[in-house]
């Protein structure tokens, strides 16, 4: 039955792990024609079509477009096609291989044709987010998912976009709220709290400083205390701690810890990032996909030493 | 009252157990696997929203919750306060209802009312899956083997438990260890879930596939309000639980606290 496919490449994101995922697509796609489509166990065919789904995902990202084809052919004939999350990955799918700007365009105009007859479309209402981000038009984009999150403000994913879009249009207090939200949402996700401490980070030039390099600090402890070897978090406490310490805004308000506990939270945190660093050098091959951050890392403490 | 020490023995025709033990039981697993596939195929999902504002009726609730919950691990004191602020004044004036204008009258009957008719029915359907077999079995069981004694339990037990194995058989002298048909019957009922769950799977395993594809919408996923329920009632309610909530930050010392318990005592 199903070949072992490593979780790591499955859950990854990054471009080396999709890649490697995509190259299983004639192994994942031949299984279940081999050993029929009367499965029994439904738990493992529903685990089937999670993965046939992510390896659609991979085989866009890679540019295997016929493959894609042949998982979107499965995933349709199994759920219909007017399934909501169905229509969603065909219009991933369109945009995908569309040719030109007027194919995108064309895009857009099926998306409204489908909301306009199911208005809570979420799958077609994120993609058509999506594409207006792409077709370069942002702040259609904000509006459009104001929109959305009016009605479903329990969509963490959401609020991460649209903090993401704000900050590309430079609005940064809006994008610290947007994250503030998805974190209330799922309070527990370090990586969530350290982007948030990176926002405030950069947020912080602009005005109201000492207040904002303290929550940043705050953030990335937090990060760290829910993940302990969590590179960007130490990274970015390495930063802040500097910099609040280079401005001398240590102890300024209630907001900001003592000199000493900042000093030593400093040296704590360059201590473990070298030792990070150490140990997934060694290991090159497993932290493949996240080789850049670990060059960042090495470059940040060559800086300190 | 049986004689103590005294080994009771009643001769049994071996067809009893051929006829009546056996049938009994495999029509008690073929009728709860009927059941659940006739469960699975009625069953229907439940209904999504179909407008945006809707959807936020239902939302809304929950990301009153969620703040209450989840605020004292992310918010300092300025951020929570605004939105409370927000939440409990949108809660207050009816802003997150479906139907602002309507506020204030009777929810609709749920008799007329399509979506309240709906869930009523799943619940009929449901009620009506367990009823309907059992009846009809247990007047089976009745009409073709009451009064049978068909079995003997290996081991001894107590005077109580004969009203629970032995209904149908009208004997005060007879040993509990004696199991009628009709408490055979009773014991499968009841017992035989374990055998379902080695049968079709973990429960509700066919259930997972339509649960899987639903996933992606948020909205479906969840509805708080009953049918029913005025939604402004609990909106209200809602309202007063977060306005007398008091803010505190898990954040505040997280750097002490990050010190003391994973740094080296050398730092």
């Amino acid at each position: 039955m199903a070949g072992p496919v490593d979780v790591r490449e499955i859950n990854g994101s990054d471009l080396i792990s999709a890649l490697h995922l995509a190259q299983q697509a004639p192994a994942i796609l031949g299984q279940e024609s081999g050993s029929g489509a009367t499965s029994s166990n439904s738990t493992k065919t529903a685990d089937y079509y999670v993965r046939v789904e992510q390896l659609m995902l991979a085989c866009l990202r890679t540019g295997d477009d016929q493959s894609a084809q042949n998982c979107l052919n499965r995933l349709s004939l199994r759920f219909g096609p007017s399934n909501e999350r169905i229509m969603g990955l065909r219009g991933l799918y369109e945009e995908a291989t569309a040719k030109d700007h007027s194919a995108l365009e064309k895009c857009l105009q099926e998306y409204d044709n489908t909301l306009s007859q199911s208005p809570v479309n979420v799958p077609i209402l994120k993609r058509r987010i999506a594409l207006l981000r792409s077709l370069d038009r942002p702040s259609d984009a904000i509006s459009a998912l104001i929109q959305l999150l009016d009605a479903i403000p329990t969509d963490a994913e959401a609020w991460c976009e649209l903090a993401d879009l704000y900050q590309s249009q430079g609005l940064g207090s809006q994008a610290i709220f947007s994250l503030e939200e998805a974190l209330l949402i799922a309070p527990n996700s370090w990586n969530i709290h350290s982007r948030l401490g990176e926002l405030l980070y950069i947020c912080a030039s602009e005005g109201d400083t000492s207040r904002l390099l303290g929550r940043s600090v705050q953030h990335f402890s937090r990060s760290i205390e829910l993940c302990d070897d969590y590179l960007r978090g130490f990274y970015g406490l390495i930063l802040a701690s500097t910099r609040v310490l280079d401005n001398d805004y240590a102890g300024v308000s209630g907001q900001t810890p003592s000199k000493k506990t900042l000093e030593r939270l400093k040296a704590f945190a360059l201590q473990r990032l070298g030792d990070i660093v150490e140990s997934r050098s060694v290991d090159d091959q497993h932290w493949a996909s996240s080789r850049s951050e670990l060059i960042a890392a090495k470059e940040l403490l060559n800086r300190f030493k | 009252m049986a004689i103590q020490g005294a080994e009771q023995t009643i001769l049994r025709d071996p067809a009893l157990f051929y006829w009546i033990l056996f049938p009994i039981s495999i029509v008690m697993i073929l009728t709860g696997i009927l059941r659940h596939y006739a469960t699975v195929l009625m069953n229907s999902p439940p209904r999504s929203a179909t407008t945006l504002a809707e959807s936020r009726e239902r939302l809304a609730l929950i990301r009153a919750v969620n703040l209450r919950n989840n605020a004292c691990s992310v918010l300092d004191r300025e951020a929570f306060e605004m939105r409370k602020n927000y939440l409990v004044n949108g809660f207050r004036s009816g802003a997150f209802l479906k139907d602002p204008n309507n506020r204030g009258q009777p929810p609709a009957n749920p008799m007329t009312d399509p979506a309240g008719m709906e869930a009523m029915m799943g619940m009929l359907k449901g009620n009506m899956m367990m009823m309907i077999p059992q009846t009809l079995i247990m007047s089976w069981i009745n009409a073709f083997f009451s009064g049978f004694v068909i079995l003997k339990l290996p081991f001894p037990l107590t005077i109580r438990f004969k009203s629970m194995l032995q209904s149908g058989v009208m004997t005060r002298d007879l040993d509990v260890q004696w199991v009628s048909s009709l408490s055979w019957y009773f014991l499968n009922l009841m017992g035989l879930q374990s055998v379902f769950g080695f049968i079709l799977g973990s429960d509700n395993a066919a259930n997972q596939m339509a649960q899987q594809m639903g996933m992606a919408n948020p909205a479906a996923m969840v509805n708080p309000l009953q049918p029913g329920q005025d939604p402004d009632k609990m909106f209200l309610s809602e309202a007063e639980n977060l306005e007398v909530m008091e803010h505190f930050c898990i954040l505040d010392g997280v750097e002490e606290r990050i010190l003391q318990n994973f740094a080296p005592a050398g730092i």
